[in-house]
């Protein structure tokens, strides 16, 4: 696999969508290949960080409150 | 075990009577779907952009789960299913009055590699760490709709392509174009906020 390939899997592989067998690939290919592997750490990092940030909020208690007395109280 | 060597205690408590069927459907309804709320609170919020359609919209995609709830599979993917509710819901009675879709050519958005202009001064993306919450949000609030709801799914839910493209009801090849665009986009915006803050350099290309 060339640096071409292993960047057409990047985020399939980050996302760990591939199958063993081509995830085996890009990881041979990272290995030996500092710039690739500098570019999936920075990707994975970015992912890692997207997903950190917006999970910080969730529902409001009072719509909790609001589901569970239209849904439950007749 | 109460059978054997009953102890000299007294009359041992009446057995809980058996719930009611309504009992039984609204405590499965709390433990399947409720649970999901924060997700499809997440979810509701990036689609209409504002906290009060995000409210109504959530309530208004529960109503419609606990009434169709006898057509859930028990034990198969509640989440799924409820923000495919959800997403009915939005397209069929807030998109037209909260946001308009989508008129951009998305495949002529060209997407930039951030990672190159950085990978001498920032090649850890350190800076991502100096970006607070808010802007992240705005930053995919001002992504083209497509392109936001595939990374709301994947990206801060954590679904899986085949689940996004259910869910899309696009081909997986589809969510993982839009993934890939809608990154890049993500990456670039916020890249330059942190070149226009002072967080990085970056490079002038």
């Amino acid at each position: 696999m060339n640096c071409q390939d292993a960047l057409k899997h990047l985020y399939e592989f980050l996302d760990k969508e591939l199958t063993p067998e081509v995830e085996r690939e890009v990881r041979a290919h990272l290995e030996k290949c500092r710039p690739c592997d500098d570019c999936f750490d920075f990707e994975e990092a970015f992912l890692a960080f997207l997903h950190a940030r917006c999970r910080s909020r969730g529902a409001p208690p009072e719509l909790k409150q609001r589901i569970l007395s239209e849904l439950f109280d007749e | 075990m109460a059978a054997q060597n009953p102890p000299s205690s007294p009359t041992p408590a009446a057995p809980a009577p058996p719930p009611k069927a309504g009992e039984e459907r609204k405590a499965a309804f709390e433990k399947e779907a409720l649970v999901h709320l924060d997700a499809l609170y997440r979810v509701a919020l990036r689609l209409t952009g504002n906290a009060s359609d995000a409210d109504d919209l959530v309530q208004e995609t529960m109503l419609k789960a606990y009434r169709a709830w006898d057509q859930y599979q028990p034990g198969t993917n509640a989440k799924g299913w409820l923000l495919t509710i959800l997403r009915h819901s939005f397209i069929n009675e807030y998109r037209r009055r909260t946001r308009h879709p989508a008129t951009v050519d998305l495949d002529a958005i060209e997407p930039f590699a951030v990672f190159e202009n950085l990978q001498d001064e920032d090649p850890q993306g350190r800076f991502f760490d100096q970006i607070v919450d808010d802007e992240v949000l705005r930053a995919i609030d001002q992504l083209p709709e497509q392109f936001r709801e595939a990374v709301v799914l994947s990206d801060v839910e954590g679904m899986s392509y085949e689940e996004v493209a259910r869910i899309l009801e696009v081909p997986i090849g589809t969510v993982k174009s839009r993934l890939f665009r809608a990154r890049r986009l993500l990456q670039a915006k916020l890249y330059e906020y942190a070149v226009s803050n002072g967080y990085i350099k970056g490079s002038h290309a």
